[in-house]
């Protein structure tokens, strides 16, 4: 079936199957940043922003997303300031887990500019990180909330 | 999924419209709501849909309205509108922190109010609250419309009193008269479902304590809570109605815990949660956040 939608900014139309997740459709498309990894919605790191919100690509079904905005980090082009604060945070190891955790990050800036560590804790308690970079994943949302490097 | 016969993807616009191919197709066609709970078994192969009735473009499921006091929530409101909406906030404090209490926000900007009571897992957060709250199920099919209790609702594991023509369309909580509280105990992560839940709500001198996640269904003993009428409830009683909930329990064992372990811990947030809405008398304040059993 056709599937229309905004994807990353542009008027997009895509082919998928009516019984197929989103996240399979996105990486047909070369979006390589939405990773397959838990399919149970435990993990994050198949995390998309659909009008805003994120959800789990591995959990929703492709044509529920007809004629919502979806973004994956491709669309924020390495010139986002959220991507920039991991970059200098050093917000990562392997970076698996990382697009997952800057779109988190960019819902959780956009509705609470200022989040307490508990807030921010709170947001990423769909995350995970194998590489255990909590602490510096911490920090770069700090970074992009304009706080100075070990403000808290 | 994917290849092979097309399945077929059914996304009506109205309520008439889900309702009438609800009513034709029956099981033969798989609702989907949020579809958190659905693609689990289908990213795992236990299930595979032939058809599926999407209920995501239906704006009269979507409403939270308060009609003459009491708060009606659209079947396909998300966990997460529940947790953040500013009336139920207020008005309704318990509602919020449980719903807000399940899963992560990515699991709740999905999670839907009717999606959750259909699929009935016994590990949810909400059933409990709901059921402490006497909050009602609205069920609808062409052939007419009928209201149940939550415990009317859930049968057993997985199962629910909706029939193959019926919608759940809306949850109806009255208006919260006096304090409630929903505690979460969790064994493993604090993402995790629920190890024991337990909710209480006083209301017009009646005390309902609900225990979720402990068996097939919640379970809750009126007889018991007979205790906690009118004025304070005094901390033996609190003890006392804790202590007959877990004597009387048959709870079952998973990976979350056995059925020991989970006996003593409703003693003890049984007890908990009665000494919060026992504390400040029938009746005043209009309900009481809890604590989510953190400790
Ligand atoms: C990682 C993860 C963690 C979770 N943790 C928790 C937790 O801590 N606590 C908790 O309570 N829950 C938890 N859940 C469960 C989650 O809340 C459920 O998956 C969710 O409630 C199901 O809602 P849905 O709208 O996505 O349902 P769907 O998957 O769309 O539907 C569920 C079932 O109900 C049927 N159905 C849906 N809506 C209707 C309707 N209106 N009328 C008739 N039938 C209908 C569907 O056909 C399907 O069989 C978790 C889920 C995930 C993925
Ligand atoms: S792959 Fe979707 S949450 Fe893990
Ligand atoms: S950086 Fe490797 S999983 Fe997070």
């Amino acid at each position: 079936m056709k599937l229309a939608l905004e994807l990353n900014g542009r008027p997009t139309e895509l082919e998928c199957e009516p019984d197929e997740m989103l996240l399979e459709v996105l990486r047909r498309e070369g979006l390589g940043s939405v990773r397959a990894t838990c399919g149970i919605g435990v993990c994050g790191a198949c995390t998309v922003l659909v009008d805003g919100e994120p959800l789990s690509g591995c959990l929703t079904l492709a044509p529920k997303v007809e004629g919502r905005e979806v973004t994956t980090v491709e669309g924020l082009a390495g010139a986002d300031p959220v991507q920039r604060a991991f970059i200098e945070a050093h917000g990562f190891q392997c970076g698996w887990c990382t697009p997952g955790f800057v779109l988190t990050a960019k819902a959780l800036l956009a509705e609470n500019p200022q989040p307490s560590e508990a807030e921010i804790a709170e947001a990423f308690g769909g995350n995970l990180c194998r590489c255990g970079s909590y602490v510096k994943i911490v920090d770069a949302v700090r970074r992009a909330a304009g706080e100075p490097a070990g403000a808290r | 999924m994917g290849g092979g016969t097309a399945v077929e993807w059914l996304a009506p616009s109205s309520l008439e419209e889900a309702l009438a191919l609800r009513a034709e197709r029956g099981g033969d066609t798989t609702v989907v709501a949020g579809g958190s709970f659905l693609a689990i078994l289908m990213n795992q192969g236990f299930v595979a849909p032939t058809s599926l009735l999407s209920l995501g473009k239906v704006q009269e499921l979507r409403g939270i309205d308060v009609v003459d006091g009491e708060l009606r929530l659209g079947a396909m409101v998300s966990h997460r509108a529940v947790e953040r909406d500013p009336v139920i906030r207020r008005d309704w404090p318990v509602l919020s922190r449980a719903f807000g209490l399940v899963a992560s926000p990515r699991v709740r900007n999905q999670a839907t109010v009717g999606g959750v009571l259909a699929d009935a897992d016994y590990a949810s957060d909400p059933p409990a609250v709901l059921c402490a709250v006497n909050a009602r199920a609205v069920l609808r099919s062409p052939r007419g419309v009928r209201q149940v209790a939550i415990d009317e609702l859930i049968l057993g594991f997985y199962e629910t009193c909706i029939a193959e023509d019926e919608l759940l369309t809306e949850v109806r909580v009255p208006a919260a008269l006096g304090p409630a509280v929903y505690r979460k105990f969790r064994s493993r992560s604090s993402e995790d479902r629920p190890c024991v839940a337990v909710a209480a709500a006083r209301s017009a001198g009646r005390l309902r304590v609900v225990v979720g996640a402990c068996a097939e269904v919640p379970q809750h003993y009126p007889d018991v809570c007979a205790e906690g009428a009118d004025g304070p409830i005094d901390d033996a009683v609190a003890r006392e109605i804790g202590a007959v909930y877990a004597k009387r329990m048959a709870p079952l064992s998973d990976s979350r815990g056995s059925a020991e372990y989970r006996r003593r811990v409703v003693a003890v947030e049984v007890r908990r949660a009665v000494e919060m809405v026992g504390a400040d008398g029938a009746g005043n304040g209009a309900g009481r956040e809890g604590a989510g059993g953190e400790e």
